[in-house]
């Protein structure tokens, strides 16, 4: 079986998403459905994910790598682009999956696509057995703060008036939208990645693998995803927690 | 806790400076002396801090003072811990 570009009706457009059937010699594991990261992290991301469903493939899942609405080669723009629409379309990836007859392996997020993963879970319950979360964003306050610094970094050593992530902020409260890195952030979208993070933990049912890539073998994992998993251990979700050293990407 | 080597280690990672960081000292001057530390790569380091000691850098905290020297830098982050 070969892999497979195809088109999602999603409730907000069109979705466009690609499947790596599961090699045929392999043991029948289900699907995963990639949720990918933020904004140029999509794209910067892109290889590895690719690298990472191919070996899946050999392991025996089957992956459907799907690009959101407003990103990738999905319809619809950036700038209109909704949390809850992106929740919406990894359930549209749920029901096409079912629709196919393949059994759903779980959820693979990573960065804020981990964050959207979990939510996803949680809209989904039942739905979602497993959650493999690679390097989560646990708190979307911090990461749209980190977001908004791109573009005060960018005017740093210019001579116009210097932007803050608080006049940013100012400009998304007042219901500007911002462009960041080229990217046209929606006052509604900031709002719902500012309010996101990993405090409710998944459905209990939802095995989670967590991984974090660290620089060198005695980096400490980070204490934000530390806290998070001891936190979501203690409500009876069962979490693996690996570190994996490695160059970001 | 943060530490000069936790900062050295911080700053090889992020600015890919390799093995020169180990020579690095609390007096080792950094933004304006080391031509790896430009205004994008300042970002990165911040983020890099946030997620490493689990702290979020307000705007207004951000100068040459605190990133002069991987002293001043270690301070700041210090201070940040014991708030």
């Amino acid at each position: 079986m070969a892999i497979q570009p195809v088109l999602i009706e999603g409730p907000n457009g069109p979705l466009f998403a690609i499947h790596h059937p599961p090699a045929e010699n392999a043991p029948e594991r289900g699907d995963l459905i990639y949720v990918p990261p933020f904004a140029e992290e999509m794209n910067q991301a892109r290889r590895m994910a690719a690298m990472q469903a191919r070996r899946l493939v050999h392991a025996g899942y089957g992956v459907l790598l799907l690009d959101p609405a407003g990103t990738g080669d999905s319809g619809g723009d950036f700038a209109d682009a909704r949390w809850d629409g992106w929740l919406e379309d990894i359930a549209a990836g749920l029901d096409w999956l079912e629709g196919r007859g393949r059994p759903l392996a779980g959820l693979w997020g990573l960065r804020l696509g981990g964050l959207l993963a979990v939510a996803a879970a949680r809209a989904n319950p039942a739905r979602v057995p497993r959650l493999l979360l690679w390097q989560p964003v646990t708190s979307g306050r911090t990461f749209l703060n980190q977001f908004l610094r791109l573009r005060v970094a960018a005017g740093l050593s210019g001579d116009g008036e210097r932007e803050t992530t608080a006049t940013l902020r100012a400009a998304l409260a007042a219901g500007e939208p911002v462009e960041i890195a080229g990217y046209p952030l929606a006052p509604a979208l900031a709002a719902a990645i500012e309010g996101a993070d990993l405090t409710v933990p998944p459905p209990e049912a939802c095995a989670v693998a967590w991984l974090d890539m660290v620089a060198s073998p005695d980096s400490p994992p980070p204490p934000a995803s530390a806290r998070t998993i001891a936190a979501w251990r203690e409500a009876g979700v069962s979490v693996a927690h690996r570190t994996v050293v490695g160059e970001p990407f | 806790m943060a530490t000069i080597d936790d900062m050295k280690a911080i700053l090889r990672d992020t600015l890919q400076l390799g093995d020169r960081a180990s020579n690095f000292d609390a007096s080792t001057p950094l933004f304006g002396s080391l031509p790896e530390l430009d205004s994008m790569a300042v970002v990165t380091l911040i983020t890099a801090i946030e997620e490493r000691f689990d702290i979020m850098v307000e705007d207004d905290e951000i100068s040459a003072e605190v990133f002069e020297t991987v002293g001043s830098l270690t301070d700041f982050v210090a201070g940040k811990l014991a708030a």
